[in-house]
């Protein structure tokens, strides 16, 4: 058990590590952008006043309250703090919602959104792998491609093709948003088949995707784990196939997890690109509104946001992976 | 004459490959164990043995098929019989085999006492756990396992330990025969000799009641078993006693083949050693005469045109090899 606590507590250093950084980052990038976007905000509140001076007080007023004026280097504590807080300060292109209340308004629908595509994805893509490599033959020469050909077209392209086929050509389903944009959300059954009818696409958009790579590498992982000296053994031992295949699937599935640890980040970014094309009101199209508006609280919290969730997902399931796997428990305590 | 236990008779089965071609890497093979005998199959890689131990198990899983031939196993012609039904009534029962890459042999994320349960109750689907563990544990013990080792995953045993771990969940079910193929080749020396002791106590105790010994390492047998086999593309090249087939070989191949060792016993360090130069026959399509023709020093013009069949040389022994006996012994002696 030893080799295992090292194990997490490395894991848990790194995690601590990967999010400092991550939070740098996402404090620095947005502000190396390019524009004033202060600026951009008194032009929109001063439309129609004539005064000069006037101008340069709301502006004067804004870098105040947004803190622009300081060093970068204290902004930075001064986020820190606030973020520490739960405070994320004021969205710039929503002005006078918070950050806070903005995210908080986008990222369950976020987290509705992905959690069940990916894992759903994951779970097809797996059991249509382990399939294809087990039965080989027809299903395996019609699942091979299909996965390739899903696995390689980019995030917005496979979003795109469903909706042209489903909701503009055959008019199925609605193309963009999270639920009827003349309703306000409220809890009739109406509201809750509307928001079923728009969650459609978006779903099966990233799906498909996450179906596509799952399966290939389930695929190769069973061929190989099939072919695997142990396999043979537990034959010549008469262990019947039915019993084989559960030793086969069972560690072919487990460096999988670390593969789905792995690619939790595409898919996220290709879930975020889902949302964008489909309008969902998600933290993909908030982030991209703010970056329109060049608004870098709301950019660096929404960063923030998701690369948290990455990154949690990706430690919880490398702990998960250590506990279940024998062979990275042993290649621990060596 | 007692009891027995193996016999097998004209034995012949092939690989079919991916495009279709038919590889008979046992070709007319046929051998006779009786109980508590051992008998040592030697002869270079891809000679057939492993492909030898798999068919005379009647383990054909594609790409291996069976071609003609007998397996009597205990009195019990096998020959033919569906797989499955072999599986599930011979293989680890009545024959079990410790595969060349024991090694790996276990699944890395099983303790070793979960597999020996899915052994178990693979052939006796009602033994309780509680059974199967103390049963385990005594056979473990009992071939100097420490019990520990039960609740192990494979990886954390060492490589000999694995090994053993392997020979004794090979045993489990007290096979009568044991098949071993090359169970000692990839370990330092030392554990070696712990295999090679180890799988004599299996005879010596009573667990199996024959022996097959595969390696490449023909003296390895001497001190192994009581019979040696040579093969050689896929036939067998001579047979005799472990102290004619190491002293006084007849065919030409065997004799090379103990000039070729690679460790050598103890009593036989005087033993040249040297690789027998060229490579075998190809066994998509072997040649028509004597397949060791093209590089047997003695090779006579007819040796290629004539393929000869085992021939008898008195108190069990025979060789595949048209010069006579008596030719080839003088011919050895004038060699030095
Ligand atoms: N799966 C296979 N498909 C086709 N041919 C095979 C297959 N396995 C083995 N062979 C062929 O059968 C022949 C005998 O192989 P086999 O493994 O029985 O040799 P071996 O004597 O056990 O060799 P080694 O000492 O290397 O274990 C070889 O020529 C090999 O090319
Ligand atoms: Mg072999």
């Amino acid at each position: 058990m030893k080799g295992y606590r090292d194990y997490f507590l490395r894991k848990l250093g790194w995690f601590a590590i990967t999010v400092v950084v991550a939070f740098i980052l996402n404090f620095t990038l947005p502000r190396l952008m390019p524009g004033d976007p202060v600026a951009a905000i008194v032009a929109r509140m001063a439309q129609g006043m004539s005064n000069a001076t006037g101008v340069q007080a709301v502006y004067e007023q804004y870098t105040e309250l947004f803190a622009t004026d300081r060093p970068i280097p204290e902004q930075f504590f001064i986020y820190i703090r606030n973020v520490l807080n739960g405070d994320f300060g004021y969205s710039i292109s929503q002005y006078p919602r918070t950050v806070g209340e903005v995210i908080n308004a986008s990222v369950w629908w976020t987290i509705a959104l992905q959690f069940p595509a990916i894992i759903v994805g994951w779970i097809l893509g797996n059991t249509l792998g382990a399939m294809a490599a087990y039965l080989r033959k027809g299903f395996d020469r019609v699942l091979l491609p299909v996965s390739l050909f899903l696995s390689n077209i980019p995030p917005f392209g496979m979003a795109v093709i469903l909706l042209v086929i489903f909701a503009v050509n055959l008019k199925w389903l609605p193309t963009s948003g999270g639920y009827r944009f003349d309703m306000v959300p409220n809890s009739s059954w109406e509201f809750v088949w509307s928001v079923i009818v728009h969650y459609q696409l978006p779903f099966w958009s990233i799906v498909l995707i996450t179906i596509g790579g799952q399966a290939i590498g389930m695929r190769s992982m069973a061929i190989y784990e099939l072919n695997a000296d142990y396999v043979k053994y537990a034959r010549f031992l008469g262990i019947k196939d039915s019993k084989i295949i559960r030793y086969v699937f069972r560690n072919a599935m487990l460096p999988q997890i670390t593969g789905l640890a792995l690619s939790i980040g595409t898919m996220v970014f290709g879930a975020v690109v889902a949302e964008i094309i489909f309008n969902y009101p998600g933290i993909g199209s908030t982030m991209l509104t703010a970056v329109l508006g060049g608004d870098y609280p709301l950019i660096s919290a929404a960063t923030l946001i998701i690369t948290f969730m990455v990154l949690i997902a990706f430690f919880a399931l490398e702990i998960i992976y250590g506990l279940i796997d024998p062979r990275i428990k042993a290649a621990q305590s060596e | 004459m007692s009891k027995v236990i193996l016999e097998v008779n004209e034995l012949t089965t092939n690989y079919v490959t991916r495009f279709r071609e038919k590889i008979y890497a046992v070709d007319h093979v046929s051998l006779k164990v009786e109980e508590g005998k051992s008998v040592g199959i030697a002869g270079e890689s891809g000679c057939g043995k492993s492909t030898l131990a798999l068919s005379l198990m009647g383990y054909y899983f594609a790409p291996l098929h069976y071609s003609s031939g007998e397996i009597i196993v205990d009195g019990r012609n096998i020959s033919g019989m569906d797989p499955d039904d072999v599986r599930k009534t011979i293989l680890g029962r009545e024959i079990s085999y410790i595969p060349q890459a024991a090694m790996n042999a276990l699944n890395p994320t099983q303790r070793v006492i979960n597999f020996i349960e899915d052994v178990i109750q693979a052939h006796y689907p009602k033994t309780t756990k509680k059974e199967i563990y103390e049963l385990a544990r005594e056979r473990f013990e009992l071939l100097g396992l420490p019990a520990e080792v039960l609740r192990k995953y494979p990886v954390e045993l060492s490589g000999g330990m694995k090994q053993r771990t392997v020979i004794a969940t090979s045993v489990i079910l007290s096979p009568k025969v044991l098949i071993a193929d090359e169970p000692s080749s990839a370990l330092d020396v030392t554990s070696q000799k712990m295999v090679i002791k180890m799988i004599m106590d299996l005879m010596n105790k009573g667990i199996i009641k024959a022996l097959i010994f595969i390696t490449h390492e023909l003296p390895l047998l001497y001190n192994v078993t009581d019979d040696i086999m040579v093969m050689y593309a896929g036939q067998i090249v001579e047979r005799g006693t472990a102290e004619q087939m190491v002293f006084d070989p007849i065919h030409p191949y065997t004799r090379a083949l103990m000039g070729s060792i690679i460790v050598p016993e103890a009593g036989l360090r005087d033993v040249k050693l040297a690789a027998i130069p060229g490579t075998p026959p190809n066994l998509k399509n072997p040649p028509s005469g004597c397949r060791f023709a093209d590089r047997c020093k003695f090779v006579k013009p007819e040796c290629r045109a004539i393929s000869v069949g085992l021939r008898d040389a008195g108190e069990g022994r025979a060789y595949r090899c048209i010069i006579p006996e008596e030719d080839l012994r003088k011919a050895y002696q004038s060699e030095g």
